[in-house]
């Protein structure tokens, strides 16, 4: 009888520390964002009620536009290509068993360093007395301009992002590979079937469950590309690198215009939801 | 005669070896080796970073051509220059602390989501889930603004306790706790033991091994952390050291100067991958962690 009602105020006393930090940090600054985007908040704290105004001018901003562009342009580059990179490499590490543990080692490394180590390296690499110009020098080619060009920058900030954080979805991959009864595939060798068709018929099939979760994951941290543009780009050249989050960190912290900021904030949160819930009607309609 | 039976018995397991496996090693040696030049050009940038980073000032390096000697120099001026120190030690402490209070606020948390009943407990924790959907940088505004209302604004409370609201932590406590059994947590209540007690001699000790794994987690994205620190430390006094790395730049500081500073800040990564990367990989295929 004493512990039905020593339960719930324990209950609450444990939970408390971590309900007030959620509170504030987190569900109120949520909502925050939303009550934010009506107003036209100023570096001084002062702010006016303006009604739907941001989201007027968001739709008539040139720039906003342009962001969601490079936002979505950038993520049609950085998601395949990392995906089949962490594919590769998972597919790979399951069929060959030399030194397997080093090697998943040193394409898992990068995985631990920060996105601002990868910019200041990759940024040495890309630089016209970088490292790969250097390299093609040799070879009597180059030097390429990897992030003073338009058109090549967002692939080559792309390649930073594959390098720097395949190795999570590889061993997502990988995992979903060893779940693979080898029955299945021994059966299919003793039937006649080539590698290709293996993996066509047999791997293909039954990894899409993680293959999607990867998807997911993937182009839901393409969106969420910043440090690296920070320390490489700085949004250039000529904006070709202006995400939407650096959007929000150039209206809040360089304008100090701050409605205007969350308003941007509030267009990332649609569209991250709006991957996350295709992602669950895909799975929905996958399970039946 | 025995050895001639024995090698006839032999011969079909010897003509199967080539027929069957044989080909099928000498199809994967390629495989070896592709997968072995991935590796070697995945580790490449940070070789090539060392590499610089122990170049002699002044004289030539990558790309140009291989540096003559290796010197230790870099390293040492880099531990001398102004703020560098300082930068280090503030990234210690905003990972430090945040690896102990997460690891104790989300085990409370875990602990009472999982075993306790008490009015509103699922609302609460699905609302906790929800906020997961919220990316940070959508509520960057807001949090900046209320820290900077609470006038915490460089300063290292300002710094940590807003990144201390980590639903994945309180979500992967509650699921292990979940599997813990029931009648250790009825046994401790029968012989009178107090809550605390339960806690620290129950739910501390059990949760150990993910404890290992959420602090080795919670470590690296508070080392690595980036926007938030960006806007909330403003000076030397609370700038964590990817902030700090930030402020250097090629034009005013030699190449092998930056790439030592870039090199000094990967060494507590490099430690944790070293030493826990099995309870890394472990994880993130288990969990799906991030």
């Amino acid at each position: 009888m004493r512990h039905r009602l020593r339960d719930p105020v324990t209950g609450l006393l444990f939970v408390l520390p971590v309900f007030v930090l959620f509170l504030i940090f987190r569900i109120f600054p949520s909502l925050g964002a939303a009550g934010m985007s009506l107003t036209n908040w100023n570096i001084g704290g002062e702010w006016s009620f303006v009604g739907a105004d941001n989201y007027a001018r968001l739709l008539g901003d040139v720039n906003f536009w342009l962001s969601l562009r490079v936002s979505l342009v950038y993520a049609a580059i950085y998601v395949p290509l990392t995906v089949l990179v962490a594919l590769g490499t998972a597919l790979l590490l399951n069929q060959v068993v030399f030194m397997r543990g080093l090697f998943r080692g040193m394409l898992f490394l990068p995985y631990v360093t920060s996105f601002v180590l990868a910019g200041i390296v990759w940024r040495w690499i890309y630089e016209f007395d970088g490292l790969i110009n250097g390299l093609i020098g040799k070879l009597g080619l180059g030097p390429v301009a990897f992030l003073e060009q338009a058109s090549l920058v967002l692939p080559a900030l792309a390649v930073v992002s594959v390098w720097k954080g395949f190795g999570y979805s590889m061993l997502i991959l990988l995992a979903g590979l060893k779940s693979i009864p080898a029955s299945y595939l021994e059966a299919a060798t003793v039937d006649g079937a080539g590698a290709w068709q293996k993996f066509r018929r047999i791997t293909l099939p039954l990894l899409k469950p993680t293959l999607f979760f990867v998807l997911v994951i993937e182009t839901i941290s393409a969106f969420q590309v910043f440090d690296t543009i920070y320390v490489m780009t700085g949004g250039g050249p000529a904006r070709a690198t202006y995400t939407l989050i650096y959007g929000i960190y150039d209206h809040g912290f360089r304008s100090f215009d701050f409605g205007y900021a969350a308003t941007w904030g509030v267009v990332l949160f649609a569209i991250v939801l709006a991957v996350s819930l295709i992602q669950r009607r895909f799975l929905d309609r996958g399970n039946t | 005669m025995t050895l001639t039976s024995s090698s006839t018995a032999s011969r079909p397991l010897a003509r199967d070896r080539a027929a069957g496996r044989a080909p099928r090693r000498r199809a994967r040696w390629p495989l070896a080796v592709l997968l072995a030049v991935l590796s070697v050009l995945t580790v490449a940038p940070f070789l090539a970073m060392l590499i610089v980073a122990l170049s002699p000032a002044g004289q030539p390096t990558l790309p140009a051509r291989w540096p003559e000697t290796l010197t230790l120099d870099n390293l040492t001026r880099v531990l001398s220059a102004s703020g560098f120190v300082e930068w280090t030690v503030n990234s210690l402490v905003y990972s430090v602390v945040s690896v102990v209070v997460i690891l104790l606020t989300a085990s409370m948390a875990g602990y009472a989501f999982a075993k306790k009943r008490f009015p509103g407990r699922d609302t609460m924790f699905w609302t906790f889930l929800a906020t997961m959907m919220v990316p940070f940088q959508a509520t960057l505004i807001p949090t900046f603004v209320l820290v900077n209302s609470l006038d915490g604004v460089d300063t290292f409370w300002g710094l940590i306790v807003p990144t201390l609201a980590n639903s994945q932590a309180v979500f992967l406590m509650r699921q292990f706790i979940m599997g813990l059994p029931d009648e250790l947590f009825d046994a401790a209540k029968v012989d009178g033991a107090s809550e605390l007690r339960v806690y620290l001699t129950i739910v501390v000790p059990l949760t150990r091994p993910i404890m290992a794994t959420l602090g080795v987690f919670v470590f690296l994205w508070h080392w690595n952390d980036f926007l938030w620190p960006l806007v909330v430390g403003q000076s030397d006094a609370t700038r964590t050291l990817t902030v700090g790395l930030t402020t250097l730049r090629t034009e005013e500081m030699q190449l092998s100067m930056l790439m030592a500073s870039a090199t000094i800040s990967v060494i507590p990564c490099l430690l944790v991958f070293f030493l826990l990367q099995r309870y890394l990989v472990n994880s993130i295929a288990m969990t799906g962690f991030k």
